[in-house]
């Protein structure tokens, strides 16, 4: 059986109700074009049809519309239809399906709107319905802000349990056996007589039947699958180097090519000389693209080496050439006229009475670098385009692919492959348009177009810096106040800006992770100032809440220490949102604070909610002879529910080996222009032997289902700033700390 | 165990050497070096031997390689938390040659960052030649020591410079990294002439 | 030039200089060989040349000298080595792109050493990027493949 069916463009154009003498449940829906712009009407037509189970004589195929790019989402997406669909687990294909406004991303609109997660209030729940329905007008299908799971929950069951009902009415009416005497599992109908009708043997049947609808979902008591070990599909191929990524994919008469694009991220080419590279041995043609030059060849390699002889002459940065200027942006736009929104202000942290305990800080660039480099195979014809690559945002890409080669969106059928991680990288088009430009160059020959490491590290769109300027006040043992100002560029500008897009209000990225912590302060300011565009910067994992989640959790942690209170016993103390305090009151609990520990040792608690996810971590470290060895690290979460606890684990854990490691030692700075880090010597992150053991615990106390993907990233970094302060009394302010302190 | 094996096997590939730099043996004559002279001579040898290019792999007993110069900031011990063991070679871990892979036919441009390699299965020096961090009167001890220094007399330890590759290398490192000072031919006339002129150390 | 990977003998007429990857890759289509970074920073590209863990990025083809053995050598998906079985049972990869080069070099240390012991497996598996953060479970698994491996 293959994990990913490729189900084409033509298999979809055949399929509207029934293929092949089989069943393609709201197929039809997807095939719509979204030029109804009626909200009404377009439901209307989803609730008719489903476009995520595919049946026919041979198989049963499960579209998964988010992409996967590590984080086990095809298995889940699976899960839950086969859940409700009685599928024999693994008995099927799953496709990513095809570029589709049938597949928009309804967890999007949680995050577009200006309401905290933890506000339930209807003028909350309002706003989420509103920008809802825009996201799905503009057809916004992608994956991105742990949004899988909130938008897969409740629909991918719907669809499994339309197709159950409806296969067992084609049953019926097969059989004339009343529906209410048939059952359903691993694949079949069983009749009252045990008898079994296989889903496949019944599709040509079932394609005749109006799709039964409004079937209740199964209470999770009754769940097979769901909410227990899984095992993942793609876990096999990805064990034994079978796993096809984009980087790997052959098209029958492909040619290989890189690109070298002006380092200084949107400069110029002025001019360049590739007399030596023509020369050299399997090279077929260097020719310019936009800002840089390509090389087609008969190997990757070639290809590389092609543009390395290429001798180049790069026109300026269009932002500030040296890193220094770029901090110097930010302090200078602590003023009322960058003033982008103040978030929070309540009670009045500038007259309140206490002792003050000001601070800076600083979050760094830092680059996505998923390890297999930004590719695309594209293939140009006069029908159109071919594209097969890995990639976030399907639609966008398609809109982008047709711009660069100057023909309609229908034009153009996408291939979305399994992506050898992301972490945001790839919501970016830059080098899906450079594939296009190459192989229409190339007309004809599909061409397989492969960063080399130090091109994607140029190119990578690195986290936005941020810096804060915060005061907290604490009198009588407690905190007080806190007033937290960040300022930073817009990413969200910055991303939308490449893809012609404003941002209409302020940017919430800037303080996600400042003002959005439902702490009950009785004086708290957050303002967050929008600095000009700098370097070019993307959705970092997790975004805005690395940066501003370290700075907030730092200021309050500084502001407890000051008090003199327990770091753990404050945070709970204040806060105001049952599912975070319990989080906080579970990493106590499990890492046993305010145990005893050798005087070299310390623990930093942090508390950090992304994405609608109350995050608590507890880090322990070790001051080994003047090197920080980091033992322990605690974190609960609470996600509403875990779907798949074994990828659960391993996704948060993931998440903290992420954060903690990029925090250690990581950063892109720019000098003349480039960024200085061109591999992985300089952006190590952490490795294996300084992976601390980590106890992950899974909380389901909030009403919300959530995604994990992100959420445990932000915690780390001060958490483990708060740790190496507890540790050694040295409070670091500014990511990497391993500009202040060495580690192990 | 299989590793020893292995160990035996790259002690074997330390004979092997492509035609790389050939270097010329000519002492000056004997009486002609004076222990002024000699010492000149041994500053120059510690500036190569102190170098990054070199002191790197001279480590001790630590057996663990370092990274340091130039190109790297803070010195630290070799990322990704090699550990060469006692074998020098990393048979008890991960082998140098894993990554420092032999190449002798091959001639293109390294990419920066990438393993140094030579026609010679990479390895640690002798733990009793541990030069990173020492001083120049511990270095030139230990160097003219012939129970620290594999049993050499200056015109040996010159030998030993013409046929390792690995510190033909020294002078070679392409990559983006910079070379250990002098050249090879000036610093084993430099090694020559600290021999006649006795071996001197500043500490006699 | 001719190489044999897998058991399997192949004529190749590239530029010496070409490393073993891209032979692999791109000429010879065997494909779960990753290409990473290309300075041996991330062992995405790690396969076995007489049964020795190597990076294949470093490797000029010109200076091959011996049998190479890939991730597609080792086992497949109806017959796994132990170590795959073992990332099978620990559901190791998130991406799963650096696992290739993850168990080739397991692979290549338990053939040495069946029973590593914690400060083995930090030093012999640090050689290997894991930009999903799945240590946790390499490690687990290290040990279930090594104990595997000493039953079998």
């Amino acid at each position: 059986m293959g994990i990913v069916s490729s189900i084409t463009r033509r298999t979809f154009l055949i399929g509207s109700s029934a293929i092949a003498g089989g069943v393609a449940f709201g197929i039809f829906a997807a095939r719509q074009e979204p030029e109804n712009p009626l909200v009404a009407t377009l439901e209307e037509g989803e609730a008719t049809f489903n476009p995520w189970v595919l049946i026919d004589s041979e198989k049963v195929t499960l579209i998964a519309p988010h992409g996967d790019k590590g984080q086990g989402v095809l298995s889940t997406q699976a899960a839950l239809i086969a859940e409700e669909m009685d599928l024999d687990w693994g008995d099927f294909d799953v496709s990513f399906g095809e570029p589709s406004g049938a597949y928009w991303n309804r967890g999007f609109a949680e995050e577009g709107v200006p309401f905290m997660s933890t506000d339930d209030s209807r003028m909350a729940e309002t706003m989420r319905g509103i920008v809802g329905g825009i996201t799905k007008l503009a057809q916004v299908q992608g994956t991105g802000g742990s949004t899988s799971m909130p938008d897969s929950y409740v629909k991918l069951r719907e669809a499994g349990a339309m197709a159950r009902e409806t296969l067992k009415a084609a049953a019926s009416a097969k059989t004339g056996v009343p529906v209410s005497d048939l059952k359903t599992e691993i694949g079949k109908v069983i009749l009252p007589d045990g008898s079994e009708l296989k889903y496949t043997d019944l599709a040509a049947d079932a394609a005749d039947i109006t799709p039964i609808k409004d079937t209740p979902l199964r209470d999770p008591s009754e769940w097979k699958y769901l909410g227990k070990p899984m095992e993942r599909l793609d876990i096999v191929a990805k064990s034994t180097g079978t796993m096809m990524y984009g980087a790997d994919l052959s098209v029958d008469g492909m040619k290989f090519a890189t690109v070298c694009v002006n380092p200084r991220q949107g400069g110029e080419m002025l001019g360049f000389d590739a007399t030596a590279a023509e020369a050299l041995p399997g090279v077929e043609k260097v020719f310019p693209i936009t800002n840089g030059v390509a090389a087609v060849a008969s190997n990757t390699w070639y290809a590389i080496q092609a543009v390395r002889a290429v001798e180049f002459d790069w026109g300026p940065a269009p932002y500030p050439a040296e890193q220094d200027a770029h901090w110097t942006a930010l302090e200078n736009s602590f003023g009322e006229e960058n003033l982008d929104s103040e978030w929070r202000n309540d009670g009045d942290v500038t007259t309140v009475e206490g002792e003050k305990v000001e601070a800076e800080y600083r979050s760094p660039y830092v680059a996505h670098a998923p390890l297999e480099p930004m590719n695309a195979i594209v293939k140009v014809t006069d029908d159109g385009v071919e594209i097969w690559t890995g990639h976030q945002m399907p639609i966008f890409l398609t809109q982008q692919v047709a711009a660069v080669a100057g023909i309609e969106p229908e034009q153009v059928t996408f291939h979305n492959q399994f992506m050898g991680g992301s972490f945001g990288h790839r919501l970016e088009f830059e080098h899906i348009k450079q594939a296009v430009e190459v192989a229409m160059e190339m007309k004809g020959t599909p061409v397989k177009m492969t960063y080399s490491r130090e091109e994607d590290f140029a190119h990578d769109f690195p986290r936005h810096i941020s810096m804060g300027r915060c005061t907290g006040v604490h009198a009588d043992g407690k905190v007080v106040g806190l007033d937290v100002a960040v300022s930073s560029p817009s990413v969200l500008a910055s991303q939308g800006g490449r893809l012609g897009q404003g941002l209409p209000g302020p940017d919430s990225q800037i303080a996600a992770g400042a003002w959005n912590n439902p702490y009950g302060f009785d004086n708290y300011r957050m303002r967050a100032y929008r600095a000009p565009e700098l370097a070019p910067v993307s959705s970092w994992r997790a975004v805005g809440a690395n940066g501003a989640g370290f700075i907030f959790d730092t200021i309050l942690d500084e502001t407890i220490h000051a008090a003199g209170a327990d770091p753990l016993e404050e945070r709970i103390r204040l806060m105001d949102h049952e599912p975070s305090r319990i989080a906080l009151e579970t990493v106590g609990e499990m890492s046993s604070w305010g145990g005893e520990l050798a005087p070299n040792q310390g623990r930093g608690v942090a508390y950090v909610e992304s994405f609608g996810v109350p995050t608590a971590q507890v880090v322990q470290v070790t001051n080994d002879d003047g090197f920080i060895k980091i033992d322990k690290v605690w974190i609960a979460l609470d996600v509403g529910r875990v779907l798949d606890p074994v990828n659960f684990e391993n996704l948060v854990q993931g998440g903290v080996v992420f954060g903690l490691g990029h925090a250690m030692n990581s950063e892109i700075t720019y000098s003349d222009g480039m960024a200085l880090q061109t591999n992985y010597h300089a952006h190590e992150a952490m490795r294996l032997y300084q992976t601390p053991e980590i106890f992950v615990r899974g909380l389901e106390n909030q009403p919300k289902m959530r995604g994990v993907g992100e959420p445990p990233v932000p915690v780390a970094a001060p958490s483990l700033g708060n740790a190496i302060f507890a540790a050694t009394g040295q409070r670091i302010r500014e990511m990497p700390f391993n500009k202040y302190v060495d580690f192990v | 165990m299989k590793y020893l094996m292995i160990l035996a096997a790259s002690l074997i590939g330390t004979q092997a050497f492509a035609a790389g730099e050939t270097v010329e043996i000519n002492p000056p004559a004997e009486g002609s070096i004076s222990t002024e002279d000699a010492l000149a001579a041994w500053d120059r040898i510690y500036e190569v031997a102190s170098h990054p290019r070199c002191s790197n792999c001279h480590v001790g007993p630590s057996n663990l390689p370092m990274w340091s110069g130039p190109s790297y900031g803070k010195a630290r011990p070799h990322g990704m938390n090699i550990n060469a063991g006692e074998s020098r070679v990393g048979a008890e871990f991960v082998q140098c040659s894993t990554c420092h892979a032999y190449r002798e036919i091959a001639t293109g441009d390294r990419l920066e960052h990438s393993a140094p390699q030579v026609a010679m299965d990479w390895r640690l020096a002798p733990v009793e030649a541990e030069w990173f961090g020492k001083s120049s009167v511990e270095v030139c001890n230990q160097l003219r020591n012939p129970e620290l220094n594999g049993d050499r007399d200056y015109l040996a330890i010159a030998s030993h410079l013409d046929h390792d590759l690995i510190l033909h290398w020294a002078w070679n490192p392409g990559a983006g990294r910079e070379p250990a000072p002098y050249s090879l031919q000036e610093h084993v006339n430099d090694v020559l002439a600290w021999g006649v002129g006795g071996m001197p150390c500043a500490n006699d | 030039m001719k190489l044999t990977v897998n058991g399997t003998e192949h004529e190749v007429e590239v530029d010496p200089n070409m490393p073993l990857l891209w032979v692999l890759r791109d000429e010879i289509g065997l494909t779960g060989t990753k290409y990473g970074c290309g300075i041996a920073q991330c062992g995405a590209c790690t396969v076995h040349v007489d049964g020795q863990a190597v990076r294949s990025c470093q490797v000029a083809i010109g200076d091959l000298n011996g049998d190479v053995t890939t991730i597609e050598g080792i086992g497949n998906p109806e017959t796994l080595h132990a170590v795959q079985e073992s990332w099978v049972e620990h559901q190791v990869a998130q991406c799963g792109y650096c696992q290739s080069g993850q168990i080739m070099q397991a692979a290549s240390m338990l053939e040495f050493n069946p029973d590593p012991s914690d400060d083995v497996i930090d030093a012999v598996m640090s050689g290997n990027l894991c930009r999903c953060g799945t240590y946790p479970r390499i490690r687990a698994a290290v040990k279930t493949a090594a104990a595997k491996i000493r039953e079998a």
